[in-house]
C-alpha cells in the first residue's frame, strides 16, 4: 500500500517536472517560461517530497520533510517572480502573435476582429 | 514496483535536465539562462529525493535543504546583479560598446 502511494506520488511529481521543462523549451516568451517554472516545478518537487514522506516510517523526520516542502514552496515562486520582474524591467521581447486558430469562429460570422490585431 | 517507478522518475528528471540544457545553450537573453539554471537546480533536488527514497535513508534531507537554498541564492544574486546594470549587459554600465543601440534589446 505504501509502495503504491509512493510510486503514484513520485511518478506524478516527475511528470510535472518534465512538463515544466518542456514548457521551458517550448514556450515562446520569457514570461511564459517563467510561468512554467513557477507552477509546474513547484508542484512537482512538492509531490516528490510527499512521496519521500509517505515512504519513510520514522515519524520524527516528518518535520524536516515539512521544512523542506515549506522551503521549496517559498523559494521557487519567489525566484520565478524575481526573474519575471527583471524581464519586465529590462523590456525583453514579448510574444505578440496570435494564438492557435483552433477555437476561432469562422470568418463568415466574425470577420477580422480588431481585438486580435497585434498591439503597437 | 517501486524500483521501476524510481527508474521512470529518474528518466523523466534526466530528460528535464536535458531540455533545460537546451534552453541554457539557446536562450536569447541572460535571463533565459538564469531560468534554465533554476530548472536544473530543482531537478537536482528531485534526484536527491529519489535517491533518498531508493536507499531508504534520511541522511540527505539536509542536502535537499542546502541544494535548494543554493539554487535560490544563485538565482537571486544573478537577478540582483542584472537589475543594477543597464541593459541586461554587465559591461554596458561603465563602458558602453560603440555599436550599443538603446532602442534594441
Amino acid at each position: 500500500m505504501t509502495e503504491v502511494l509512493t510510486s503514484v506520488l513520485i511518478l506524478t511529481g516527475a511528470a510535472f517536472i518534465l512538463t515544466g521543462a518542456i514548457g521551458v523549451v517550448r514556450l515562446p516568451d520569457l514570461l511564459c517560461r517563467s510561468h512554467a517554472v513557477g507552477k509546474a516545478l513547484t508542484l512537482g518537487i512538492f509531490l516528490l517530497l510527499l512521496g519521500l514522506w509517505a515512504q519513510l516510517t520514522d515519524p520524527q523526520v516528518g518535520f524536516r520533510i515539512l521544512l523542506a516542502i515549506l522551503f521549496q514552496i517559498l523559494t521557487i515562486p519567489v525566484a520565478s517572480h524575481l526573474i519575471s520582474q527583471l524581464a519586465f524591467q529590462k523590456n525583453t521581447p514579448r510574444w505578440r502573435q496570435r494564438p492557435m486558430d483552433d477555437h476561432r469562429t469562422p470568418a463568415s460570422t466574425e470577420p477580422a476582429s480588431p481585438a486580435l490585431a497585434p498591439e503597437p | 514496483m517501486i524500483e521501476v517507478s524510481i527508474q521512470l522518475a529518474f528518466a523523466a528528471l534526466t530528460a528535464a535536465i536535458g531540455l533545460a540544457l537546451i534552453r541554457l545553450a539557446r536562450g536569447p537573453t541572460v535571463i533565459d539562462r538564469i531560468l534554465a539554471f533554476d530548472t536544473i537546480a530543482v531537478c537536482a533536488v528531485g534526484m536527491i529525493v529519489l535517491l533518498s527514497i531508493l536507499w531508504r535513508t534520511t541522511f540527505y534531507l539536509e542536502l535537499i535543504l542546502i541544494f535548494s537554498l543554493l539554487g535560490f541564492t544563485g538565482a537571486v544574486a544573478y537577478v540582483y546583479y542584472l537589475s543594477r546594470t543597464d541593459n541586461g549587459d554587465p559591461t554596458s554600465e561603465e563602458a558602453p560598446s560603440p555599436n550599443h543601440r538603446p532602442d534594441r534589446d
